[in-house]
């Protein structure tokens, strides 16, 4: 990554507050940040820090309650104004690829059949032509014939990454995807996302309190009371 | 007032109606018409003194065996079926009777073309095939009431295939039988009414033979001068 | 690769116990459905061709109960009345009358048939105009007899198989010790003159001493003629009951009709549970699946994605438990049949039970409008599931 990327997510003074009866709880509290393409991010923090309520804000699965945020150049929200549902959809399935703790592979689809999934709704131009690949790249091809209950949990969130990928997004968010995977398996996955971002040159947005995973990427950003409290670039990578 | 009563009536018919067709198996159609008891109840307990209880089967011979049975059955009795109702496909009744859960014989009925009008034939036998009881169910004959007393179906009775294999249904010769000879026809008149009483007991025997008995009774035929197996 | 038809299939495979049940539930229906106007079908067709089959409009039979007479005709019976052999002169002026037939019936009792003896019933007719008046009758051997006073007979096929007759054999009109030859085999024809035992009416009533008495007289209409005229001249005759069989016809539609709206409120009612049953899965799966349909949201399914899956899903079973239904009401329509002969105030011969191809088109008809009903909201509170949700349930 180099300094000179285009900026692919900017975020522009962004609040979130939640009403809890009469009393009103800031949980993003004015975090303004910009993600370069190519970059990995992980944002770490105490619960109750307001990470998963930031990506779920930046990944576009939730609105603020002020600021803007764009991506790709497109404005999403300003001030409160959003875009419509169906809008929101294009802009997702457009940039993004979501991974979570939980898998949600379907029991019945072979790997393969779930990688596919997402091609039932939508087909990014030219993403067949990587199924092959991607199943390759993800170490799945040789289970893409097995059901999610033959294979073990490692081999099912790279089942869901391959998912996510399968429409070749602009940037996977990537909320806890080891928080269900004992601690040799979260190093396959930690090792795969680098390789990700290091030879695919994908963009990762990580949340996760795990730090030997958060330690992965080259810029953390810590917050805590929905705001960032300390930014660090990791030196384990060369310019 | 009674108008009401009518119509719970309808309504309880109506859910028996719905009763009947969720709950009931279905049952096999027939085309050819076969020979069952009028009464299967009161006859059997009436055919077979004794007896508590019975069980319906459906056997024909083309679904037994087709037409190498057939050919078999037409060896053994010594004829050809015939006729526009004696074929291959005729569903026969066979009711295997119980006292308590043993089994203690069998009641089969054919039908055989009379002189006036179709007989109805049934035995009933224990479970070796001896004949305990015979009963034309239908007899049309100027000579019904003579045929249909009992005298005459007694002196069927202990007899078995063993003693029916000598007797040649064409011509009604018994071959010397000596238990077949002390069967007589009560009324002269009645020739061709009692030559096809015994037809009908030999028919009815040997498939009774084939159909349950597995075939107990070849041997006999065999050394009779049956032609083949 | 991997279509959205496959994605619902494989969905309802996760719980093949609840999706089964549901499909048993539209069989059920369906089946009901199915059976149901299959029966208001075959009922009337036979009904009607009953009564087209007995080859006359109208029955003139001596006074009685004009049901009972009816059912004289259609059943064949005891209870015989009689009126003078005159009255078919007195008919034939008639300008309406196209075709007249007399008849006599006459039972027997035989002591030789079962245990304790049985009836067996004879119809007298006329060679010269029965024939032609059923002139749809045909023959499995032989032929009509044609001399009226003929010691023959012609035998409907259950009769004649009953008693193993074949054309050339006699037979014995037992009481009177009267031997007749058989002269005619009937093909089957699914009405009750299977069962009937035809002779040369003069014979008839010479044998059974009613030389001058008619049971019955058929009368068959001219085509431009106004059938209740004639009906209303006939009412004069003395002593003459007069059975129109659209008369018939009417009075048996309107006894069954009672039954049918009871029936059809049933069916409505199973209608209505399956309907509620198909709801009640879809809608727990899509409970159920919140957080998937989330994901499936976020990977890039808009709302109308998700309302088609969810539709699919319900279309799926719904279709499944409608072609099982229908097979098995095709499989069990003779069943049904004799259950509801069995129930019936008068059932006509003949299958009651008529399924044909566009019952069954309905029936899908039914069954899909069912499924796409009752998918409906189900589906669309699916499509109203945030991607969100996802997360939000499983942060907690």
């Amino acid at each position: 990554m180099s300094q000179t990327s285009p900026i692919v997510l900017e975020a522009h003074d962004l609040v979130k507050i939640f009403h809890r009866g009469s009393e009103d709880i800031p949980a993003i509290n004015h975090v303004s940040l910009s993600i370069r393409e190519g970059e990995f991010v992980a944002f770490v923090g105490p619960s109750g820090s307001g990470k998963t309520t930031l990506i779920n804000i930046l990944g576009c699965l939730d609105n603020p309650t002020s600021g803007k945020l764009s991506l790709d150049g497109r404005v999403v929200v300003d001030e409160g104004r959003v875009l419509s549902e169906s809008a929101l959809t294009k802009v997702r399935r457009d940039i993004f690829g979501y991974i979570f703790q939980k898998f949600y592979l379907i029991p019945t689809l072979t790997v393969q059949e779930n990688v596919l999934l997402p091609f039932t709704f939508y087909r990014k131009p030219g993403a067949d032509a990587e199924v092959g690949r991607i199943l390759k790249l993800l170490g799945i091809d040789h289970r893409k014939d097995h059901l999610p209950g033959e294979i073990s949990g490692g081999e099912m969130q790279r089942v869901a990454i391959a998912r996510a990928l399968i429409n070749r997004p602009r940037i996977l968010l990537a909320d806890e995807p080891t928080g269900n995977l004992d601690t040799r398996r979260s190093e396959e996955i930690g090792e795969l996302l680098k390789g990700l971002n290091r030879r695919e040159g994908l963009t990762i947005i990580l949340v996760t309190h795990n730090p030997a995973l958060a330690n992965i990427a080259d810029r953390i950003i810590e917050l805590r009371d929905g705001a960032i409290y300390k930014e660090s670039w990791s030196s384990n990578r060369e310019a | 007032m009674n108008s009401g009563g009518a119509d719970m009536h309808k309504k309880t018919r109506i859910l028996w109606l719905l009763f009947l067709l969720l709950v009931l198996p279905a049952r096999e159609s027939r085309g050819a018409v076969g020979c069952d008891l009028n009464d299967p109840d009161r006859d059997v307990a009436r055919l077979f003194p004794g007896s508590t209880g019975f069980k319906t089967n459906y056997v024909s011979i083309d679904k037994k065996g087709g037409p190498a049975l057939l050919a078999q059955i037409e060896d053994r009795l010594g004829d050809q079926f015939q006729g526009l109702y004696e074929t291959i496909d005729v569903p026969y009744t066979l009711y295997e009777v119980f006292k308590g859960k043993e089994k203690i014989g069998y009641i089969h009925g054919v039908n055989e073309k009379g002189q006036y009008g179709g007989l109805q034939v049934f035995l009933a036998l224990d479970l070796n095939g001896v004949i305990k009881t015979f009963y034309f169910q239908k007899l049309t004959s100027k000579y019904g009431r003579e045929l249909r007393d009992s005298t005459f179906g007694d002196q069927f009775v202990g007899l078995s295939l063993k003693d029916f294999y000598r007797y040649d249904v064409k011509t009604g010769s018994t071959g010397g039988d000596a238990a077949l000879e002390k069967i007589k026809n009560p009324v002269p008149e009645a020739e061709p009414d009692f030559k096809a009483a015994l037809r009908a007991t030999k028919k009815n025997l040997i498939l009774v033979d084939e159909f349950i008995l597995d075939n107990k009774y070849l041997p006999y035929h065999q050394a009779a001068g049956g032609t083949k197996s | 690769m991997i279509n959205i038809f496959q994605v619902a299939y494989k969905n309802l495979l996760r719980k093949k116990a609840r999706s089964a049940l549901t499909i048993v539930g539209i069989a059920l229906a369906a089946w009901v459905l199915v059976s149901l106007l299959g029966f208001n079908r075959g009922y009337e067709m036979s009904l009607n061709r009953d009564i087209d089959n007995l080859g006359f409009q109208i029955l003139v039979t001596a006074k009685g109960c004009p049901y009972e007479a009816a059912t004289l005709m259609l059943k064949g019976g005891t209870g015989l009345r009689y009126m003078k052999a005159d009255v078919v002169a007195q008919i034939s002026k008639e300008p309406e009358v196209d075709e007249i037939t007399p008849m006599l019936m006459q039972a027997v009792f035989d002591p030789n048939k079962g245990e304790s003896g049985g009836y067996s019933a004879y119809l007298g007719v006329d060679p010269a105009t029965f024939p032609k008046m059923k002139s749809f009758l045909e023959f499995k051997q032989g032929k009509w007899f044609t001399d009226p006073e003929a010691l023959e007979a012609v035998m409907g096929y259950e009769a004649a198989e009953l008693e193993q007759r074949e054309v050339g054999d006699p037979l014995l009109i037992t009481e009177k010790n009267v031997e007749v030859k058989v002269v005619g085999i009937l093909k089957r024809t699914g009405t009750q003159d299977d069962g009937t035992i035809f002779l040369p009416l003069k014979m008839v009533q010479k044998t059974f001493d009613k030389t001058d008495d008619l049971t019955g007289i058929g009368i068959k209409v001219k085509k431009e003629a106004s059938i209740s005229k004639l009906e209303d001249k006939l009412y004069q005759l003395p002593d003459v009951q007069v059975v129109s069989m659209s008369q018939v016809k009417q009075t048996i539609m309107t006894l069954v009709s009672t039954a049918k709206v009871m029936v059809f409120s049933i069916a409505l009612i199973a209608i209505l549970i399956s309907v509620v049953g198909v709801v009640n899965t879809i809608l727990m799966s899509v409970m159920e699946r919140l957080q998937e349909i989330g994901i499936l949201k976020s990977m890039g399914a808009t709302a109308w994605d998700i309302f088609k899956l969810i539709w699919l899903e319900t279309l799926i079973l719904c279709i499944s438990g409608g072609v099982i239904g229908a097979f098995f009401a095709l499989g069990t329509a003779r069943l049904t049949d004799v259950l509801i002969r069995r129930l019936l105030p008068y059932a006509p011969s003949g299958g009651l039970v008529q399924i044909n191809p566009s019952l069954v088109l309905l029936t899908f008809g039914i069954v899909i409008l069912i499924g796409l009903l009752s998918g409906v909201y189900p589906s669309w509170k699916a499509g109203r599931v945030r991607p969100l949700e996802a997360i939000r349930s499983q942060v907690e």
